[in-house]
């Protein structure tokens, strides 16, 4: 309860213009979410992302293909035959070796999806610890762990995921793991810095005075306040986890054949530019700029919701 | 300012050997040997490979000797798919190569981004604003690897006027779809950004005290207002260097310039883990200055901070 109301009187703004009135009080979610749903470009980003989930994992069930299924009758004449048709049942054509592009584009989304949710998730998880600890519990600790967030920060993390990838074997669970490990310092530092604002108030100061151990008041009365700052750049994060993912598999140093992702599908279509199949690259490349466009409107209208003095 | 650079040096020196420590140790956990391709070949020769190539030592004298040979001869050692060359031989060959259009997409980003991100500040609301504002919105979605195939597609394949890859010996025209399709995205932030920073100073109270004075618009923007509005691009240009680094490995492979990144990638596909270590910790010491020259750049710029 503590918690909750102390949430409330450090996140809405000091002054107050509006006369204090005897009516159902407003929950900070609440008014985030009216912000949010006031934003027509954040609801149309959500009712996009909405569908692009259906169709990553849901839109197998109704194709006739599957994503490993090799057309034979394509083989050859792909660029002829192979590409989008209502008939064949190949609705965004097939790939140069005769698997149906509409299963792998909707497999490929879903891992696109995955990573950035998973990644972010991580990044969020460790940021979120690693910070809150370091600006409560203060002193040398806060120094020896943010130094060490100096110099990791530094390190060019896109070599250390290729390198992840390259040693231990290229699978899915190390993509997820090594893009969220590459992303959780930014968190570490934001959280760190709203730490500090936070633990000299009242309430830790009372979890304090009756006996509460540290780790406790951490994370019953820390880590929950500081929900709001974490959900907004959480929600950043997704995109740029998903850009990570696509730039290493466009390499072909992400996810392994048969599964695929946006960028290693993006990369194969990119490889057939010249052989006249133009819907190997512009599928993929459709729904992937739809994506990110989706996560960058949505991701803008929560900051905007629930941070609004930034605007 | 002397203590200053003096910190910053402490903090990239454990930055630098931690890259070293944490790229030997994966590699030492990889499993398999480099020569475990070699087939039909007796064990005294691969015994007499790995002694060659210095493998039968102690992990913490190889990691000792190749931090040795890195300070002191910037020697990164030999390739193992190469046999005739070492991988000094293979950044001297390819860097030159990246750091020519990473140089002209550096100078590009900025050139195109901050003067675009002023005038529509200036001009807010006017039709540059709307297409500036619009350029950044939709050149987030555009990364390199979007920007790549589309760029040889229009250009390449539809109306032929520019070489969808090779290098040519570095001419212009083989250059212009590389740094176009490394700089786009940088540059929509940095004229985002630019922009934003512009509008916040040009509002502050020191510039409509200028004005009030009756200085020209032309002199309150170069003289008051556009070093304080730099200030937060500056600190951008970090990051964004970066970025232009790992970028170019894309670049390199996609447009086959023969530049460093090709090579880095076909070490990763082919666990040549010489020419992965040197090409991660070249471009981290790369990283890591240019972070450094940053930090001073700002300090130079911005008469609040003097790192006493």
């Amino acid at each position: 309860m503590l918690t909750r109301r102390a949430t409330r009187a450090f996140i809405s703004p000091p002054s107050d213009p509006t006369p204090e009135v005897a009516v159902k009080g407003r929950s900070l979610w609440a008014d985030a979410g009216a912000r949010f749903a006031r934003n027509r470009a954040a609801v149309a980003g959500a009712v996009v992302l909405a569908l692009l989930c259906v169709f990553a994992f849901l839109g197998g069930l109704i194709s006739p293909w599957d994503n490993e299924t090799i057309d034979w009758g394509m083989l050859g004449q792909v660029s002829t035959v192979g590409g989008p048709s209502l008939e064949t049942g190949h609705w965004f054509g097939v790939d140069e070796t005769g698997r149906d592009l509409y299963a792998r584009t909707v497999q490929g989304t879903r891992i696109s999806l995955a990573v950035g949710i998973i990644g972010a998730l991580v990044a969020v998880g460790i940021g979120t610890v690693w910070g809150a600890v370091a600006g409560y519990v203060g002193s040398r600790v806060d120094n020896v762990m943010m130094r060490l967030v100096d110099v990791m920060i530094a390190v060019p993390y896109m070599f250390v995921l290729i390198l992840l990838m390259v040693v231990f074997e290229r699978s899915v669970i190390m993509l997820f793991v090594g893009v969220g490990l590459i992303s959780w310092l930014d968190m570490a530092r934001i959280v760190r810095g709203q730490t500090l604002t936070l633990k000299n108030r009242e309430f830790v100061e009372a979890a304090i005075a009756t006996g509460v151990r540290t780790p406790t008041i951490i994370a019953r009365h820390i880590v929950p306040n500081l929900l709001g700052i974490v959900v907004v750049y959480a929600t950043l994060l997704v995109p740029s986890m998903i850009l990570f993912e696509s730039f290493v598999s466009f390499l072909g140093l992400g996810v392994q054949e048969p599964q695929t992702s946006l960028g290693a599908l993006i990369a194969q279509g990119a490889s057939q530019m010249r052989n006249d199949v133009p819907w190997m690259l512009g599928f993929p490349l459709a729904i992937f700029v739809i994506l990110l466009f989706a996560l960058f409107f949505v991701g803008d209208g929560l900051r905007d919701a629930l941070d609004p003095k930034d605007r | 300012m002397t203590a200053f650079l003096i910190r910053r040096l402490l903090i990239a020196i454990p930055t630098i050997l931690f890259l070293i420590v944490l790229s030997f140790v994966l590699m030492e956990v990889a499993p398999g040997s480099p020569f475990d391709s070699e087939r039909g070949v007796p064990q005294y020769v691969l015994d007499n490979l790995e002694a060659k190539y210095g493998l039968d030592r102690p992990p913490w004298e190889r990691l000792g000797l190749y931090v040795w040979n890195i300070v002191t001869d910037f020697d990164f050692g030999p390739t193992f798919t190469y046999r005739d060359r070492t991988v000094n031989d293979i950044i001297a060959q390819g860097f030159p190569v990246t750091l020519t259009y990473g140089f002209w997409s550096g100078i590009a980003a900025m050139a195109v981004g901050i003067p675009l991100g002023i005038v529509a500040a200036l001009k807010q609301n006017s039709w540059i604003d709307t297409l500036a504002v619009g350029f950044s919105v939709g050149a987030q979605v555009l990364p390199n690897f979007v920007m790549a195939p589309i760029l040889v597609l229009v250009f390449t394949l539809w109306l032929g006027w520019l070489p969808g890859g090779g290098w040519g010996g570095g001419q212009w025209n083989y250059l212009v779809l590389p740094v176009i399709a490394l700089s786009t995205s940088y540059m929509a932030s940095i004229a985002r950004l630019t922009r934003s920073s512009m509008l916040e100073v040009l509002n502050a109270p020191f510039i409509r005290t200028a004005r009030a004075k009756g200085l020209p618009m032309r002199r309150v923007v170069w003289r008051h207002a556009l070093k304080p509005a730099m200030l937060p691009v500056i600190s951008y240009l970090g990051p964004t260097f970066a970025f232009l680094i790992t970028g170019s490995v894309l670049i390199d492979v996609f447009f086959s310039t023969g530049g460093i990144g090709q090579f880095f990638v076909a070490a990763a596909l082919g666990r040549d883990y010489a020419i992965i270590m040197g090409v991660t910790i070249l471009y981290g010491v790369i990283v890591v200055a240019l972070n450094l020259l940053v930090d001073l750049l700002y300090a130079w710029i911005d008469p609040k901070i003097r790192y006493a």
